[in-house]
């Protein structure tokens, strides 16, 4: 039993997952001990965190994608802005329903996400620098649409969003695990392993007769449902419209799928991102309850708000170091693992001959 | 009729495009004029002595800061760490002076050396532990601007003293900003790194192929490391310039230097895989990128459909400049 275990571990650590992974739960010790285990374990917290960090997470999962894929966008965040203003605007201008609001937020998404792979796809253009373009495109769209923040949603709505059903599971995380289910079911199509050959090697993809071009779009498309779903997160979780929130989601998903392990194409999986997503939420977290622990405990002690962005800024950089331990030792694996397929097949190899002589 | 006519449009495409690859320095220089002709004939006010000084100084700024971006995309890296190194250095600068003159070269010496030190930083970072270069100079970026937010409180220190201004922004002839004094002392010393020196060729050959220069005995990751060593001291000693151009500083001033710098140098021709580009080319691009941003103020646009005009221009002068090779290819 416990061998099997062992063993199951072992696996666990060869795969990309496991640098996020191993980030995540220290991050988690942490919180937890800094905030005290069993109000950082209670229903309430816990609903709190995730309701307020699902768009990012849901983000994060878009973004892991695109690098699976071996592209990206910067401007992922200001997107998120975009579904947010078009939900609240066509409910306040055109009066339309709640639900037909979102499938506008979507629809909206859907069309950036389309545009994107065609600069990136078609044009050619090195994703980093068409995606930081359409930031400004996107920004100037959402204060076209909503010059100065306003609206609001339905009572009903963004009170479900906050809830706790049952008294103990969150709404966020229903959500959440459609997401998921949604992710669950490409990654068991053929669109699945394509995404490695595309990101691996976009020419290799295409001499084995995978259309890099299709499968980017694809990666793309998704990419603008999940982001269209976190818009629809955001506006529940603000209840009201602002045009130039979230922009900093773009650099910061792309940090959280390198901490959790992804590397520019055809490396790791959905779980790297969403540890490493996770990872930088609970260091957030744990920072703001360290703070008001250093408060309670030192009389007279104060210090700015940039104090914290400062203390999570240099651990999420830190985290970036971190990476490179892990992922050193599973790149270590892989190599006496190539090394010993290859010893073994020598040796078949040398067997054959010998029985030929 | 008709055949002939489309022969005749694919040839002059590939003529512009032949042209653009082989000298997009000057097609930035004329991409330039064209737009700021464009301007003038659209609101003739534009065209007066204080809009042509305030260009020149723009572009001077940027191409300063480009300069380090430069060398950095030519030995295959990036840098994202030049608007946070340029604010970290303009607050330096102004919290040193306290609008007092004297303190010149106490200035100078502490802004390149801290400047260094993060240049370094983003060297080993990139080079020596291998992280990708563009996510970890913008967490290092983060980290820099968080430090001036702790530093400062968030609120501007002191002033440039009145020589240093004066030193920047007094003019010649009546309108070229004496800004351009220091351009004689940085752009020889960009050219000879680049093209004299024994590390410019090196710094080519690595962002060419790296394997290929390490086996030519070329220490590689010395000479990363030291571009990206070169491209913070840049950044920070613009940024000292560009306090005494705006004689106080705020946190995160010149965040938009990062990815202008970047724009500027790969509108100039320089190639994103590293080996290939210009520094003339880099300060071409630079002037397009500074004459855009004149027209769309000049034009009076509001600030949404100027901040679209502005993605839709870069995003086809990117499709002008820089696009990957086909799969097919």
């Amino acid at each position: 039993m416990t061998l099997a275990i062992k063993d199951a571990f072992q696996r666990f650590r060869r795969t990309p997952a496991f640098t996020g992974f191993s980030l995540f739960v220290l991050a988690l010790i942490l919180n937890a001990a800094i905030q005290g285990p069993a109000k950082f374990l209670s229903p309430r917290s816990f609903n709190t965190l995730l309701a307020t960090n699902l768009p990012f997470l849901i983000v994060v999962m878009g973004q892991s994608i695109l690098l699976l894929v071996g592209t990206l966008d910067i401007s992922i965040g200001i997107q998120l802005a975009l579904v947010n203003v078009v939900v609240v605007m066509t409910i306040q201008e055109w009066g339309v329903s709640f639900w037909t609001g979102c499938l506008f937020g979507i629809t909206a998404s859907l069309l950036i996400s389309v545009l994107l792979w065609v600069s990136v796809s078609i044009f050619r253009l090195p994703a980093l620098l068409a995606s930081f373009s359409m930031t400004y495109i996107i920004k100037g769209i959402n204060v076209l649409i909503m010059p100065v923040p306003q609206g609001k949603i339905e009572r009903v709505f963004y009170r479900t969003y906050d809830r706790l059903l049952f008294g103990v599971v969150p709404f966020s995380l229903l959500i959440f695990i459609f997401v998921l289910l949604i992710w669950y079911y490409f990654k068991r199509t053929r669109f699945g392993t394509n995404i490695y050959a595309v990101g691996a090697d976009r020419r290799n993809a295409f001499a084995a007769g995978i259309s890099p071009k299709w499968v980017t779009l694809q990666a793309f498309l998704i990419k603008g449902l999940f982001v269209g779903i976190a818009g629809i997160c955001l506006t529940l979780l603000t209840a009201s419209g602002n045009p130039i929130q979230a922009e900093d989601y773009g650099i910061k998903s792309l940090s959280a799928c390198i901490i959790g392990g992804l590397g520019f194409g055809g490396w790791g999986s959905m779980a790297c991102g969403l540890f490493g997503g996770s990872f930088l939420i609970i260091i957030q977290n744990t920072v703001y309850y360290f703070f008001t622990m250093l408060y309670k405990l030192i009389p007279g002690f104060s210090v700015t708000t940039y104090w914290h962005n400062f203390v999570s800024d240099v651990i999420i950089f830190l985290g970036l170091l971190m990476t490179i331990v892990t992922a050193k030792g599973q790149r270590e694996a892989l190599r006496q693992g190539i090394a010993q397929q290859l010893k073994q097949k020598k040796e078949d190899f040398g067997g054959k001959n010998g029985s030929n002589a | 009729m008709v055949q002939t006519h489309s022969v005749k449009k694919m040839t002059f495409l590939q003529k512009v495009n032949g042209f653009i690859q082989k000298s997009p320095a000057r097609m930035a220089i004329i991409i330039a004029t064209l737009l700021y002709g464009i301007t003038v004939a659209m609101v003739p006010t534009a065209l007066n002595l204080s809009a042509i000084t305030s260009i020149i100084m723009l572009t001077l700024l940027l191409s300063f800061a480009s300069a380090g971006q430069t060398i950095v995309l030519i030995a295959g890296g990036m840098d994202f760490t030049v608007g946070a190194v340029m604010s970290a250095g303009a607050i330096i600068t102004t919290a040193i002076m306290n609008g007092q003159d004297g303190n010149f070269v106490k200035t100078l010496v502490v802004v390149l050396l801290s400047s260094a030190g993060i240049g370094l930083l983003n060297g080993i970072c990139t080079v020596k532990i291998g992280l990708p270069a563009m996510i970890v100079t913008m967490a290092i970026s983060n980290v820099v601007n968080r430090l001036t937010y702790v530093l400062t409180d968030g609120s501007p220190l002191g002033y440039a003293s009145p020589a240093f201004i004066k030193s920047v922004t007094s003019k010649i002839l009546g309108f070229v900003p004496s800004l351009a004094l220091y351009g004689l002392v940085i752009f020889p010393i960009v050219f000879y790194l680049l093209y004299f020196s024994r590390l410019g060729k090196q710094v080519y050959l690595v962002g060419n192929n790296d394997n290929a220069a390490r086996l030519n005995g070329i220490n590689t990751s010395k000479v990363k490391i030291l571009t990206y060593v070169i491209s913070a001291t840049l950044s920070g000693f613009t940024g000292m310039l560009g306090a005494g151009y705006m004689q106080s500083a705020k946190c995160q001033m010149f965040d938009g230097y990062a990815f202008n710098s970047l724009i500027a140098v790969i509108v100039g021709g320089t190639a994103l895989s590293g080996g290939v580009g210009t520094y003339t080319g880099s300060i071409a691009g630079a002037l397009l990128m500074v004459v855009l941003t004149n027209m769309l103020t000049a034009l009076s646009l509001s600030q949404p459909v100027r901040n679209i005009a502005m993605g839709i221009v870069m995003i086809s002068l990117l499709i002008l400049y820089n696009r990957e090779k086909s799969v097919r290819q």
